[in-house]
């Protein structure tokens, strides 16, 4: 067991350095950042109005590129190996095929748990200092007013700003990002080329958040046509429900995510992660070298 | 066989897991996304909220909203709003934003607006003022948790209406709400003394929170109590000091 | 009797390919043995099945039909491989590492503890020259230090077998020779070595046993010195012999109703030559 874990984290770690040199990770880093500073130039209506933006834009850029950071990042893993042949040399050491794929999913998992960490530090401070004047504005404009009327004013600032939900709207775009990863090794698992896997990926990306539509529609027969239904049950079946991750909308808007919820939808993506990443290593314990 | 018998098995555990994880993650999502939506906002926008940028979408088409109200585009600002509240009901800034803009920008401009009659001008300030209701009441119905649209409603039925019943009932909503502002319960009570065969009810309610303190006995409420004790007759050794 | 260090059973390889109505049967019936201890030379030109023998013997791709034992045990079995070097044919590894992350990923994939490693790591770098280049990333390295690094990191682990794909391609006369005279130092501790090349003088030099591979059969096999010899001749090499010396051995072979078939000077061969030369030149 012992051993297995390291030959798990030695594949995990090459993987994390092959990644980290990678120019598109700092490219989509960079943009994540610029995004999310932006968004503070953006509106200017109410403070309210610009710390909904920010976190909007925020939460979303961060979103997008961690979303497509684990599809780019994964995609490319499968086939650089074989191509160069590197899988040769791995495989003829006794290290199992599932093995070597945790390897990779663990690897890419700890670049993209760097970057959110990286975006996010930036996004909580562009919110903080929002807030920060927000707070001064508003106690320079309430200064003559009784001071419950500034107090609830400073409540509403303070709610409007960084909370513990923001941490959590982030901690499960991490999660939506893993479940990516597992799915994109599942076709890499079977595919023969970079951009297969890509282009694929991009489709489940689109679909999956349209997953619960699809589902609600095939559970209560609102779909006519034995075809249409077929393709509905497919869709149900096999692509995530990568709309139930992104709860930034409800949070940004003010709504907190309680502890049971919270576990549910970790629950739901380690389902996802596990499966997917099964049915990876069944494929390519199968796959011919 | 074997391979592919396995990935039966693998599939035959993994899809009921699935679904049924799924069903309890389910929760109220905002509003199905529909094609009229698709039409007004455009191929490129619906895209982007299918890839789950839904609320940044609202954010863009609440501040072309705001370029709208500062052209007294009252039309164009209505469609925005519209669309903003219909793809994020959860942000309540949008529905108390555009129960004020219609309700006090559009229905103000309308009034004075000389190109109209008076009769046309408070017809169409009327129509402003309803759908600044509706806007508010919708937002109520998906956030009902909510007192800050509550406190905006009864605002608009105070200031707007004159409809000091539901001005009263709407404060007294908000108040039993977590977060309300703190004069809610002053203003339904307030409110509550404007409508006839109300005011014992109002007098009793305003002497309730005097009962609680000094934070409560602020000028207004006490000139309101003593007030209301001449129009009640109150018994002299029953007043407020 | 001892078990023998790979045994291939009836193997079979057919490549199934989608679009066209003939498979590509790679390999076809294919026995072998090779006795621990032995170095066995895997020859054969292009396409003749030699990579897929060693894919199959590895356990990195699986035959149609057959099996390979490995010191008895089935090659399926994922522990077999520790006791298995691979130097695969032109140094696949990840060009970002250093030689001696390289060396410390494979260990760590072998199942070697942290000190091991250091020890290891160290020791093989000596060996096989390259301790000052070991923080250089490989995609600096040349083909012949590759081929070193290759070298090495299928050492790590002390296996009993050790497989090499075309060992000394790309390597300039020099290297070929260390690791000529690494292969036969292997045997003396008693490895088992299976090495397939295309460089013919070199497997004579090295090898126990060859086997040669045309169109997946395998069409000879053998100890060198029965494959090799000549059956009816006989080569006696004289030292310091006068000519009248010669001429009076030639008349007693004929006289023996025996032919001498060539007299010339044996010549030196140019590897040895320009070993010769450039060892001086050094001096």
């Amino acid at each position: 067991m012992n051993s297995s874990l390291s030959r798990i984290g030695a594949i995990a770690r090459t993987t994390f350095i092959e990644l980290a040199r990678l120019r598109v990770f700092y490219v989509l880093v960079l943009f994540a950042l610029v995004l999310i500073i932006s968004s503070s130039f953006l509106a200017r209506i109410s403070f309210q109005q610009e710390l909904q933006v920010t976190k909007d834009i925020g939460l979303g850029a961060i979103n997008f590129f961690l979303s497509m950071l684990a599809i780019v990042a994964t995609a490319q893993l499968l086939p650089r190996d074989l191509e160069d042949r590197v899988i040769y040399s791995v495989l003829a050491k006794p290290v199992r095929r599932f093995e070597y794929m945790l390897g990779k999913f663990f690897g890419v998992l700890g670049l993209l748990v760097i970057s959110l960490v990286a975006m996010s530090i930036l996004c909580l401070a562009v919110i903080h200092l929002r807030e920060g004047a927000a707070v001064r504005e508003t106690m320079q404009q309430l200064a003559q007013s009784p001071s419950e009327e500034l107090d609830h004013a400073l409540v509403g600032v303070h709610q409007a700003g960084a909370n513990r939900d923001l941490v959590l709207a982030l901690l499960l775009i991490l999660t939506k990002a893993a479940v990516l990863v597992s799915l994109t090794l599942c076709i890499s698992s079977f595919a023969t080329s970079n951009i297969f896997t890509i282009s694929a990926m991009v489709m489940v990306y689109l679909v999956g958040h349209l997953e619960s539509i699809a589902r609600d529609y095939w559970l209560h027969q609102r779909a006519a046509g034995w075809l249409v239904r077929a393709f509905l049950a497919a869709v149900a079946f096999f692509f995530p429900d990568l709309q139930a991750f992104n709860l930034s909308d409800q949070i940004v808007a003010g709504s907190s995510l309680s502890n049971l919820m919270l576990l549910k939808l970790l629950g739901l993506g380690v389902i996802y992660i596990v499966g997917y990443l099964v049915i990876a290593i069944a494929i390519f314990s199968q796959r011919e070298l | 066989m074997k391979p592919v018998l396995a990935l039966i098995l693998i599939l035959a555990a993994f899809v009921p897991l699935k679904l049924k994880m799924e069903a309890a993650c389910d929760r109220i999502v905002p509003g199905a996304l529909s094609i009229d939506l698709r039409e007004q906002i455009g191929q490129s926008a619906f895209i982007a909220v299918l890839g789950g940028f839904r609320s940044v979408m609202a954010d863009l088409l609440f501040i072309d909203a705001y370029s709208a109200w500062e052209r007294t585009d009252w039309t164009y600002l209505l469609l925005r709003l519209r669309q903003a509240t219909e793809l994020q009901p959860r942000a309540i800034l949008f529905w108390e934003m555009a129960g004020w803009h219609m309700a006090w920008n559009a229905g103000t401009a309308a009034m004075e607006d000389d190109s109209k009659s008076p009769a046309a001008r408070r017809r169409l300030q009327h129509d402003y003022l309803e759908l600044g209701e509706d806007f508010l009441v919708r937002g109520i119905a998906y956030n009902p948790e909510k007192p800050q649209l509550y406190e905006a409603l009864a605002r608009l039925y105070r200031d707007k209406f004159h409809d000091h019943v539901r001005a009263a009932e709407n404060f007294e909503k908000a108040s039993r709400l977590p977060d309300h502002a703190s004069y809610d319960e002053r203003f339904s009570a307030y409110e509550l003394a404007e409508c006839e065969g109300r005011e014992r009810d109002a007098y009793d309610r305003l002497r309730a929170l005097y009962q609680r303190g000094e934070k409560e006995r602020l000028p207004r409420l006490i000139n309101q109590l003593r007030s209301m004790e001449e129009r009640l007759k109150i018994p002299v050794n029953e007043r407020i000091p | 009797m001892t078990e023998p260090a790979i045994r291939v059973i009836d193997v079979t390889k057919i490549f199934p390919t989608p679009f066209r109505r003939r498979r590509v049967v790679a390999l076809q019936d294919l026995n072998l043995e090779i006795a621990p201890g032995e170095i066995y030379g895997l020859l054969g030109p292009n396409g003749s099945g030699k990579s897929t023998t060693l894919k199959i013997i590895l356990g990195l791709i699986g035959p149609t039909r057959g099996s390979v034992r490995i010191f008895g045990r089935d090659n399926s079995a994922v522990a077999v491989r520790r006791d298995i070097g691979f130097l695969p044919e032109n140094a696949y590894f990840h060009k970002f590492l250093t030689g001696a992350e390289t060396l410390r990923f494979h260990a760590k994939l072998s199942g070697l503890s942290g000190r091991e490693t250091k020890s290891r790591v160290a020791e093989l770098l000596a060996t096989v020259g390259l301790a000052r280049a070991a923080d250089a990333r490989l995609g600096t390295y040349s083909k012949g230090m590759l081929q070193r690094i290759g070298l090495a990191q299928a050492l790590i682990h002390h296996p009993k077998i050790l497989v090499l794909d075309e060992p000394t391609a790309a390597v300039d006369p020099a290297g070929s020779r260390d690791i000529q005279n690494l292969i036969l130092s292997l045997k003396k501790r008693g490895t088992t070595i299976l090495l397939s090349s295309h460089l013919l003088t070199q497997v004579q030099e090295v090898c126990d046993r060859v086997g040669i591979l045309h169109r997946g059969k395998l069409l000879r096999e053998g100890h060198l010195e029965d494959l090799l010899a000549i059956e009816n001749q006989t080569e006696l090499i004289v030292e310091n012999a006068t000519p009248d010396l010669l001429d009076g051995l030639e008349r007693e072979i004929a006289a023996g109703k025996a032919r001498v078939v060539a007299r010339r000077k044996p010549q030196t061969s140019l590897e040895q030559l320009f070993l010769k030369v450039t060892e001086t030149g050094d001096e």
